[in-house]
């Protein structure tokens, strides 16, 4: 359904450079995750495989890394400060992973689901990328190892809980939605109060930011005394 | 007394507990929740120092907060009236970014520890640095200069400290200078110019200074000032981290450098652009350095005083400590393990013992091992599973053995009993290789840390012998204790040492002593025997954008997935089975 928007989205380089690098940051933090994962259990298979895992992902990010940088080294001028401040957004890949504490079932579910729908989304950019041949190459590269991720994930699963497999796949699908209205509901919430402090900004501020520049005005930039008694008060916050 | 020290909500949580005036433990909160540089709320770091003291947090005497939060939010709040209406954009960020959580620390570590509030108490941020560094130091009486890019207000202070014969302390900070105008910042601006990461990547423009020359001093002249009561003073109009968080620098800095580079551009000196980028690099290190010797100088002569401490995130440039110690006329200049945010959870628990409760000043061990043990049991037991080779030698043996494969060309893990309290590996959490061929330096880059060319890496070498090898001034070996002095290798020695010898000539030294860590000094004899030449590079047990590696699971797998080819923990060795990595 939302084939044409991810194909405008492609489409465009400043948004396939930024796609690429962005990622780049998300498979790298979900290979930490992993990787953490694999320092964790006590069971020696699941650690090897974790640590397989997370050695893919990390690949993954180098790849997408690597592929973005070099689109962005062969644009001219007009992308010579695409970049200038911190280069990407912030924000870990699988942010809802809590490795201490959780049951190794719970794990590989959220493992298996995860890479599931990471799977299905890459099998799209893939074909929004048909002028892109390097770019397709990644992500076909990247699907095969995400078929293995699936599938190790889901065979593991089955092994730690051959009871309630099928029902730990269900949760962790319903876990990912509840997560996705939390951060929409979060996004929103932000929105709100991002607008509500803008309207703020511009009502109640002018006035005391006229203060405050007159007060600025009237420090001159140098030393500053330090009062002892501000330095050795520890019961304050200011 | 029982006392625990937090830094947080920046960059580089840790948790520090002092008992009885000595520190029990201290460690960063990266090393537990593996993610670099966490700012969050270091609960694991309280939960591990809490344990490993076998202390509940009802048995505390008082919690203490590195900083003043509510001044900050002041700060914070101040320039975004200053900048008005430029500010309207960052206004809403900044904002809620504060009042989410930062200004609510005492609520924040009352419910979370389950402390009253009466027992949370909170330092100035550049007091808690000074702390850190004065208290820490093996001395009497001691100038104290701390800088960074801001705490409260402040971004240097300059003052002194004393133990008295009574047993008290006394730290007075006689002055400040205030944001915007910062060393560190100003730092800052340049390494998100030159496409790094601000607040991680600063040692990056330390390194790429070696490649050029300062010839934008006159440029730079132009964005910093000095003013007439001997202080320094940013031009605003050349940079914008004050009204907004996403951009340091304006256009106009850009129409005075040119453009900045772009953060996935190759560094290639050879390029006109490259030589641009290595130059700026170079002039805004001698900017720097020239501005702290000068302010050192000043501060020396006006104390008298032969030792100087330092402490914030900008004592972590070695090459400017070492001018200092130079050129100031101090005759010693200490550096803590952690002179950064995080040395403030250690330093912020000191000053509370010593300045507010007024307990007697007690001798600080003059280590920088404060974190979690390594546990050899669970290397061995983890590689067996993994049928991986396991050994466990005998420390003679396994001196020999870890020698040898040094003197082989072998790159070995190195772990060894409690982790390194600030950013350096000082021996207990370390790579170690031979230092001779440059092609060593390369493969290191390549294969195991996965990081820029242009990076050098450090030497270790005991103290006896360090000034065979490296050029070291009056007070020298003091300052590379911790690795916190860049100093020249000698020029008999540098195609000698070609792995550690950064293309300037110099190396960022740890010259060390027998009882900081005796077994990584009898590996240096034994590889002394072998080579002729006791140095072994050393650099973190870590790979790029990971933290340095804390448990022995976390040193395993990083073993395992990058080219290191031996792993020692305790008398445990663990060498790749036929294969390779994982």
């Amino acid at each position: 359904m939302l084939r044409p928007v991810h194909r405008w989205i492609w489409s465009d380089f400043d948004r396939r450079v930024r796609k690429l690098l962005l990622f780049a940051e998300v498979e790298t933090d979900g290979g930490r995750d992993i990787l953490r994962a694999a320092e964790v259990p006590p069971d020696p298979l699941l650690r090897r495989l974790y640590l397989e895992h997370a050695i893919d992902e990390l690949r993954h990010g180098d790849l997408f890394r690597e592929r973005g940088a070099a689109l962005l080294q062969s644009s001219g001028p007009r992308h010579r400060t695409f970049f200038s401040g911190t280069p990407l957004p912030g924000g870990h890949g699988l942010d809802d992973l809590r490795v201490e504490g959780e049951p190794d079932h719970r794990l590989l579910a959220f493992l298996h689901v995860a890479e599931k729908a990471a799977a299905s989304r890459f099998t799209i950019y893939r074909e929004c990328v048909d002028d892109d041949p390097p770019t397709k190459a990644i992500f076909e590269q990247i699907l095969r190892d995400e078929v293995f991720h699936m599938n190790y994930t889901y065979t593991q699963l089955a092994r730690v809980s051959p009871e309630s497999y099928r029902w730990q796949v269900w949760r962790a699908r319903a876990s990912r939605l509840w997560n996705r209205y939390l951060r929409l509901a979060a996004a929103i919430a932000d929105l709100i109060g991002g607008a509500i402090l803008t309207v703020m900004y511009f009502v109640l501020l002018p006035p005391f930011a006229w203060m405050a520049r007159r007060a600025e005005r009237r420090t001159p930039p140098g030393w500053t005394p330090i009062s002892r008694e501000h330095q050795d008060s520890l019961t304050s916050q200011y | 007394m029982k006392i625990l020290g937090i830094s947080a909500h920046y960059h580089d949580s840790a948790a520090a507990l002092v008992v009885d005036g000595l520190p029990v433990c201290a460690v960063q909160e990266e090393r537990l929740s593996r993610r670099k540089h966490d700012a969050g709320f270091p609960l694991s770091a309280i939960e591990w120092c809490l344990d490993h003291a076998g202390l509940q947090p009802d048995d505390l005497d008082a919690v203490v907060f590195y900083e003043r939060s509510m001044l900050k939010f002041e700060r914070i709040l101040t320039c975004a009236l200053r900048a008005f209406p430029r500010s309207w954009s960052s206004f809403p960020h900044a904002i809620k970014n504060s009042l989410g959580e930062k200004v609510w620390v005492r609520g924040i570590i009352s419910s979370q520890l389950g402390v009253p509030r009466k027992k949370i108490l909170c330092t100035a941020h550049h007091a808690s640095h000074a702390a850190a560094a004065f208290l820490t130091a093996p001395t009497r009486r001691a100038a104290i200069i701390t800088a960074d890019g801001v705490g409260e207000w402040a971004t240097l202070t300059v003052g002194h400290g004393e133990r008295k014969a009574d047993g008290s302390t006394d730290i007075t900070l006689l002055r400040e200078i205030r944001f915007p105008h910062s060393l560190g910042m100003l730092y800052s601006t340049f390494t998100a110019f030159l496409g790094f990461n601000v607040n991680e990547d600063e040692y990056k423009v330390m390194g790429l200074a070696g490649y050029g020359q300062p010839t934008m001093m006159d440029q730079i002249g132009q964005v910093i000032r000095r003013t007439p009561d001997g202080a320094f003073a940013l031009v605003p109009d050349y940079f914008e981290f004050q009204t907004t968080a996403g951009r340091s620098y304006s256009a106009k800095f850009v129409e005075l450098f040119g453009p900045p580079r772009k953060p996935f551009d190759p560094i290639d000196p050879d390029t006109s652009d490259g030589r641009r980028f290595a130059d700026c690099a170079a002039s805004v290190q001698r900017v720097l350095e020239d501005t702290l010797v000068d302010l050192a100088r000043t501060l020396h002569a006006e104390t008298g005083l032969t030792d100087l401490c330092l402490g914030g995130g900008v004592a972590l440039n070695g090459l400017a400590n070492a001018r200092i110690l130079a050129e100031s006329g101090f005759e010693r200049v200490f550096v803590p393990s952690a002179p950064g945010d995080a040395g403030c959870a250690l330093g912020a628990a000191l000053y509370a013992d010593r300045l507010y409760f007024k307990n007697p000043d007690r001798e600080i061990p003059d280590h920088p091992f404060w974190g979690p043990a390594v546990d050899a049991k669970e290397l061995a037991r983890v590689a067996s599973e993994d049928s991986q080779s396991v050994e466990e030698l005998d420390e003679p043996a396994l001196i020999d053995r870890i020698a040898d494969e040094l003197a082989a060309g072998k790159i070995v893990g190195w772990m060894d009993g409690a982790s390194e309290f600030g950013p350096r590996a000082l021996g207990h959490r370390s790579i170690l290789a031979a230092p001779h061929a440059r092609e060593m330096r390369d493969r290191l880059n390549r294969d195991i840390k996965y990081r820029e060319d242009f990076r050098p890496f450090a030497p270790v070498t005991p103290i006896e012998t360090a000034d065979r090898y490296f050029e070291l001034p009056p007070g020298g070996a003091r300052l590379a204790r911790f690795m916190s002095g860049v100093f020249p290798v000698r020029p008999e020695w540098r195609s000698k040492l070609a792995a550690i010898t950064h293309v300037d000539g110099t190396a960022r030294l740890q010259a060390l002593e027998r009882p900081m860590a005796p077994r990584l000094y009898a590996l240096l004899e034994a590889y002394g025997r072998r080579s002729g030449v006791p140095v072994l590079l050393n650099t973190s047990f870590n790979v790029a954008g990971e933290p340095i590696v804390n448990r022995a699971l976390e040193g395993y797998s990083t073993f395992r997935r990058c080219g290191i080819d031996a792993l020692v923990a305790g008398q445990v060795v663990v060498t790749k089975r036929q294969g390779g990595q994982a």
